[in-house]
């Protein structure tokens, strides 16, 4: 049975334009499944995505089930692509910290757009802010449950962050009682050299300090997790198909060295400031046999916003490489690891077998990566001695607790950015996903944000790459400038091209090998170029 | 039992037609809805017709029959009581079939005749054009003079659009003939139809009509003129034959030409008005609550209903007994048959319920896929008591649901369509091989979906302030100041500078820091400039206004604020406030905890918050306009609130010295308030912003944006001309002209501007960005890098133009101040005559005045070098502006 339709989507007769588009429908043929194959026909080259629709998903889909969405890419044996998954971030604010659902209507009708368009699902931040907010172990997951029963009747897959962070826009902070308790106890909070803190996230340094009320942030976390693994226990491995949790600042791994999002153009300060830190810096110092190494962080370091060549810590030949730089440095970056390790043991150890997949996010701090000290990357405690690659010691930590890694910024492109900053994305993508590779840590990407220029173009290409295969992509994020009708629509364009990509990477399988191949050599001869 | 009773109740309600207004794409969602699940299966139709068969008749009557000792029976005691009665009009699609024929008919040796029609009602247009001998692909062109027929109407340079006339009157065929002269070197003449009253298209597979006049035309499958005898319909996909060859070896190529006619069918969607009428009556002796529904609707109705108790709009399923032919659904509602009158047009049901329920709530079902409300709302019927209100026969009585139940209820329909349509893919898969209309409409229905849900999500975003909830909006203790100015026309001559941007509340003394600029701002040509909001605000940026008296805002104290303006008024510069007069942040909850009772000085209550949204729980009248979700809706028909807002406004004009205001949000509440407002604080100039999404079909911009224009317009209109608004059409057409390269589009059929600036030139205030598309929050970004296209034609173009902030602050400050010098020195107008001269794919070029030219696009344009001299006064990137030395 073969059915072929030819449709031209463009209401209007435009003569001499490129929008002489076809959509089309074909229906299997032959096969004991049917097939539903949208035609793009443009200029005189024909490519085809196909689009599975077997009586059964339809049966699935009858009993709200959760089983694949109707419009699915069908495999394509040969394509590294076939399996990317996307998901589409819900808003941060989706549930209000008084537990109530915001703009309802809005996601609801979002999610059924996202349905129908072919989305795997969605991804939700969960805020410890809200949801512990008013006592310990007090938890109040109304909101979040709601949701997921809508995204569960819509029929889509859902992925959820828990974030032990707070957030400046929307303004959601950390619990009030872990507020009340900073209050008297300033040393949990990130502090930078001037004694500032930073209250939207705990400092690594309290870890494992019984600070909350006689537990440590880790057994608080933990608990957490429980209590969310029960509360949602009716979706886990099926609606909820993978966890992130937070790992620091905006649920990125890395130290708030960065605070003003709206200007990035500084190096970044160290947070080592605060009691905790400074006591363990000490301790370090003194074990290592330089006492006064221990007295506080680099003095010629400059501040966040600026130029990192403007004092001397950063420059060639500067403090950075010296015996101290790699003293200090050494241990800022070892606190930064060691606290991957802990978050992501306790996020294993409560959701290994409940059938999710584990992740964790890093951040990609691209500004000033082409200079030598890459300064932006050692005040976030990127870190490694000898010149070693700096993200294998945590891509290591990603694969002994067997969790995803999720790597943003994948709608970057290095000729966007301002020459100015110094900045390279896809070299330093180039990087982590190398290192990932090697420790094989399985990447999820996600993009920066929706206004990137080009950035749909950038995402199709790494999700092409096959040399770590990204498998799930997460789009952030759903909002205004999301459903506006110019982005949607590209947006609407990205979703179908990620489809026609799979084919042409298919029949280009050549020209795809060229690629990787090029960008490896590309990041090999990046250390050498920025010398 | 008696069913005698039941006659007057049948026809007490004479049935009400609304006219049929086409509302374009405001249309509520109601009727998009109706009309992608009618659209998208071919069952309706035939499920609708199939309603008057037999085996239903005879049911109805068996349930009249048996009917015993529920609704009918207690009808019979019922007197005057009526507590509740009230009709809506309703609209349901249905599906027209007919058929387009096409005819080929030789008159003279070579004169010949193509005759289009098209035998259903509606406002027929063939779009067409030719191909010449030699054309190769597509592409159209215009065809010689002599051929179109009068009434033709040239489109760009590469079709003509001919109406179709009717055949006579009274008759629905509708019928086009154009005259072919075979000694032309027309090949092929192409065509589509259009409706001009739903704006659909009709193609042939896909594709354009195309009828061949040589042999050798290329055939993409879209041919039409075969051969006789190919009457079967479904055939018409496979005939494609090439006259060629069934003219037998004739050596010259016209000579193959032969008569046809040949026909195709078409579907149409025709909305039907029907009307719903709804009577309440308390029955004195039992007390019960008997609801009478009844409606013209043809086919099968279905009620599905639900009861609301104690206090709130939840859909709740009531005790038995039910009427009869009711069934539970998903025990969330009830649904309930309705019984087929015995003329045959139409239903009607009975429903007795208890005294102690306070109303009943519904929605009708035609079929599986076509649900009708209440303009998007449940149809509520109250049941009052006698201490309560008196009767009440308006429509606005149906007031809202529960969002929660509403949603349960539309998400569980939602799946269900889905369902049902994979279901009827499936099926129209087998069961019509050939007919792959069907999974094409299904496939573009889905995506109509898609843009109309994606669509919806946005606006109900866009209209949010994301980062507040009401809960944590009212609870916030942040003293933010809120104030909005718009303004008329002023001198005709005014500039507008849109002083602030989405960050300038952060130094906490902006005031201070504008009043530094005075000077430079003069300097700069600008006379008017916009103030931010300066009420005390929820919100830092002002928008989220609480106590309208207080003028203490993040952006300075009132004192400042005085000053500022003062310093303004010293430069000769008008300045406007923002005045948010659409919602209010409330000081206080009722007692059901909702925010909705107000402190400050308008200490108003909850009669002054809008009811129709229900987190609000306001007691005022429905929303004169659209809702803000954010914070209680200010009810503006109330008298004490416009009096209020009158008072409020004229002592800011005194208080602070303003000149004019910025109304923000004005789609919030009725147009004549504004007019109301303007008359009492005379402003020297207003403007309003009245900001909905343009038209696209398939994600890409329409041409044709006069909807859009249209409501702009009407919202002046409503003001009486009072106050002017943002030309926002103008901003959407830049966009797609510049980000696509599609310049053509800057002018509009009659050759005049496309946007609001086209129509009434001396209401638009024309600009490019602002603090919501633009700045930090970027909403709707001007296309990046083209910024001096968009200023080069508003700066030129009648209407008053408003430059952005952030722009004068930026590497464009310079040829935006070359700009405004130039409309000042050649002293262009906001009814500055503008004459179009070129809009072409890459080049747009216009004179204005006679003295001003002006080109965008990369394309090339020089103005013709007659007895003018010009010289060019600015130029950069993308774009040239000459004036008359």
């Amino acid at each position: 049975m073969e059915v072929s339709v030819i449709g031209n989507p463009q209401a209007k007769i435009c003569r001499a334009e490129l929008s002489f588009r076809e959509l089309g429908f074909r229906l299997g043929s032959g096969e004991s499944r049917n097939k539903v194959c949208f035609l793009t026909h443009q200029s005189s080259k024909w490519k085809e995505i196909r689009i599975r629709c077997s009586p059964r998903s339809v049966k699935c889909e009858a009993i709200v089930s959760d089983q694949a969405p109707f419009l699915k890419p069908t495999p394509n044996p040969r394509s590294q692509l076939e399996s990317v998954k996307l998901f589409v971030g819900l808003p941060l604010d989706t549930v209000s910290d008084c537990n109530n659902v915001n703009h309802m209507k809005a996601i609801t009708a979002g999610l059924k757009a996202l349905k129908l368009l072919g989305v795997e699902g969605v991804e939700l931040p969960v805020f410890w802010g809200v949801v512990e907010r008013e006592a310990a172990g007090k938890y109040e997951w109304s909101g979040y449950l709601a949701v997921a029963e809508i995204v569960k009747k819509v029929g889509l897959k859902l992925q959820v962050s828990l974030s032990f962070h707070g957030s400046k826009d929307p303004e959601i902070g950390l619990p009030d009682w872990v507020a009340k308790i900073g209050e008297g106890e300033p040393g949990m909070y990130f502090t930078d050299r001037y004694g500032k803190q930073y209250k939207d996230c705990l400092s690594f340094g309290v870890d494992d300090v019984p600070v909350l009320d006689g537990k440590t942030p880790m057994e608080v976390y933990g608990g957490f997790c429980e209590s969310f693994k029960s509360a949602f226990s009716d979706y886990m491995g099926n609606t909820i198909t993978g966890i992130t949790l937070g790992m620091g600042p905006a649920g990125e791994l890395r130290y708030p060295s960065h605070q003003h999002e709206t200007k990035p153009s500084g190096a970044g300060e160290f947070q080592c400031y605060d009691k905790h830190m400074l006591s363990a810096l000490k301790h370090y110092a003194e074990s290592s046999g330089n006492p006064l190494w221990g007295l506080g962080g680099p003095h010629d370091a400059p501040a966040y916003d600026q130029q990192p060549h403007s004092t001397s810590f950063f420059s060639d030949g500067g403090s950075w490489e010296s015996q101290y730089g790699d003293f200090f440095l050494t241990w800022y970056s070892s606190l930064l690891t060691s606290h991957a390790d802990r978050v992501l043991s306790v996020a294993s150890s409560a959701f290994g077998g409940s059938g999710v997949s584990v992740s964790g996010k890093l951040p990609l701090l691209h500004q000033w990566n082409k200079l030598r000290s890459q300064p932006s990357e050692l005040t976030a405690g990127f870190y490694s001695s000898n010149g070693h690659d700096r993200y294998e010691a945590i891509a290591e930590i990603f694969a002994k607790n067997s969790c995803r890694m999720i790597i943003p910024g994948m709608d970057l492109s290095d000729e966007h950015q301002s020459l100015a900053s110094l900045s390279s994305p896809e070299s330093l993508l180039g990087n982590i996903k190398t290192s990932c590779k090697k420790q094989g840590v399985v990447v999820s990407g996600q993009n920066s944000s929706a206004s990137v220029p080009g950035g749909f173009e950038r995402i199709v290409e790494n999700l092409k790459d096959e040399s770590v295969g990204i498998d799930l992509f997460t789009y952030q994020r759903m909002g205004a400038l999301f459903f506006s009708p110019e982005h949607f629509h590209a947006f609407t364009v990205f979703v179908r091209n990620m489809n026609q990509v799979e084919l042409s990477s298919y029949d280009q399988a050549g020209e795809d090998e060229a690629q990787t191949v090029s960008l490896g050599s590309g990041t090999g001869a990046h250390s050498l170029q920025t010398a | 039992m008696s069913t005698v009773p039941i006659e007057p109740l049948l026809h007490l309600s004479p049935l009400r037609r609304s006219s049929t207004i086409h509302r374009g794409p405001t249309t509520s969602s109601l009727n998009l809805r109706c009309h992608f699940t009618s659209k998208k299966l071919h069952s309706i139709g035939r499920s609708i017709a199939s309603g008057n068969s037999l085996g239903f008749r005879r049911r109805s009557v068996a349930i009249r029959a048996s009917s015993s000792d529920t609704a009918v029976v207690e009808t019979t005691s019922q007197s005057d009581d009526v507590i509740f009665k009230g009709i809506f009009p309703v609209q349901r699609i249905d599906k027209a079939e007919g058929k387009i024929y096409v005819r080929l008919k030789k008159v003279k040796e070579n004169d010949w005749e193509l005759s289009v029609g098209c035998s259903l009602p509606g406002k027929w247009i063939l779009h067409w054009g030719v191909s010449y001998v030699g054309d190769t692909g597509s592409e159209w062109d215009q065809p010689p003079e002599d051929m179109r027929p009068p009434g033709s109407l040239a489109i760009k340079d590469y079709a003509i659009e001919t109406p179709l006339e009717k055949l006579s009157e009274g008759d629905s065929f509708h019928q086009v003939t154009i005259n072919l002269n075979l000694e032309s070197s027309v090949a092929a003449l192409n065509f589509v139809l259009k409706d001009e009253e739903t704006g659909a298209w009709y193609q042939h597979k896909g594709r354009d009509f195309k009828v061949p006049l040589l042999d050798d035309v290329p055939d993409d499958g879209n041919l039409i003129g075969a051969k006789k005898g190919f009457g079967a319909l479904g055939k018409l996909s496979n005939i494609i034959v090439k006259q060629g060859k069934s003219s037998s070896g004739s050596t010259k190529e016209r000579k193959g030409l032969e008569e046809f006619y040949e026909e195709m069918p078409i579907s149409k969607h025709v909305s039907g008005d029907n009307s719903v009428s709804v009577t309440a009556r308390k029955c004195p002796e039992t007390s019960k609550n008997i609801v009478s529904i009844e409606t013209d609707l043809p086919g099968d109705v279905t009620v599905h209903w639900g009861v609301c108790k104690n206090g709130s709009k939840k859909w709740e399923i009531p005790a038995e007994p039910y009427p009869e032919e009711t069934f539970l659904f998903k025990n969330k509602a009830l649904r309930t048959r309705l019984q087929r009158k015995d003329s045959g047009d139409g239903s009607f049901g009975l429903f007795s319920l208890d005294e102690k329920l306070e109303g009943l709530c519904f929605v009708l079902k035609l079929n599986e896929n076509t649900w009708l409300n209440n303009r998007g709302e449940d149809f509520y019927v109250p049941f009052l008591t006698s201490t309560s209100l008196p009767v009440e026969t308006e429509a606005a009585q149906v007031s809202g649901k529960t969002p929660k139940t509403n949603q349960e209820v539309s998400e569980s329909g939602f799946t269900d369509e889905i369902i049902t349509e994979i279901r009827n893919l499936a099926i129209d898969i087998s069961s019509h091989k050939n007919q792959k209309t069907n999974v094409k409409e299904v496939h573009i229905n889905i995506l109509q979906e898609i843009e109309k849900l994606a669509a919806e999500a946005y606006s109900i975003f866009r209209s949010t302030t994301p980062t507040f909830t009401p809960e944590s909006v009212l609870e916030a203790e942040a003293d933010e100041p809120k104030i909005k100015i718009s303004s008329g026309t002023g001198s005709g001559f005014e500039i507008l500078c849109q002083g602030f941007n989405w960050e300038s509340h952060k130094s906490g003394r902006w005031y201070k820091e504008l009043q530094e600029k005075a000077d430079e701002l003069a300097s700069l040509g600008f006379t008017v400039l916009w103030l931010p909001p300066p009420t005390e605000s929820v919100s830092p940026e002002g928008y989220m206004p609480k106590d309208l008296y207080n003028l203490n805002s993040r952006y300075g104290t009132i004192d400042e604020l005085k000053e500022t303006v003062k310093r303004f008024h010293k430069v000769g510069i008008k300045v406007l406030g923002d005045a948010v007069l659409n919602h209010r942040c409330a000081h206080f909850k009722n007692s059901n905890g909702v925010w909705n009772l107000f402190g400050g000085r308008l200490n108003w209550d909850d009669r002054a918050v809008v009811a129709d949204d229900p987190h609000f729980q306001g007691r005022g009248n429905k929303s004169s306009g659209d809702n803000f979700h954010a914070a209680p809706n200010i009810d503006h028909s109330q008298d004490f609130v416009r009096k209020d807002i009158k008072e409020w406004l004229c002592w800011m004009r005194e208080e602070v010295g303003y000149d004019g205001w910025r109304l923000d949000f004005v789609r919030g509440f009725w147009g004549g308030y504004v007019k109301d407002y303007m008359d009492a604080s005379k402003p020297y100039f207003a403007v309003g912003e009245y900001w909905d999404s343009l038209s696209y079909t398939y994600g890409e911009m329409d041409y044709n944006q006069d909807a859009h224009r249209q409501r702009i317009v009407d919202w002046i209109n409503a003001t009486s001309g009072a106050a002017g608004a943002f030309d926002v059409t103008t901003k959407g057409i830049l966009h797609a002209a510049l980000q696509k390269c599609e310049y053509w589009r800057l002018s509009d059929p009659k050759g005049k501007p496309p946007g609001v600036v086209g129509w009434w030139p001396s209401r638009a205030v024309t600009f490019i960005e602002n603090h919501d598309t633009g700045s930090t929050q970027g909403h709707w970004r001007f296309p990046g890098g083209k910024e001096m296209q968009g200023y080069a034609y508003i700066l030129t173009h009648p209407g008053t133009p408003a430059v952005f902030f952030d722009h004068i602050y930026s590497d464009y400050r310079s040829e935006i101040a070359s700009l405004l010098s130039l409309r000042n020195r050649q002293k262009l107008h906001c009814r500055s005559e503008v004459n179009i001269v070129k809009s072409e794919r890459d080049v747009y070029a216009a004179i204005i005045d006679e003295k001003v030219a002006m080109k965008i696009g990369p394309g090339h344009y020089e103005p013709p070098s007659g007895s003018q001299n010009w010289s060019v006064a600015v130029e950069g990137r993308d774009y040239k502006v000459w004036e008359t030395s």
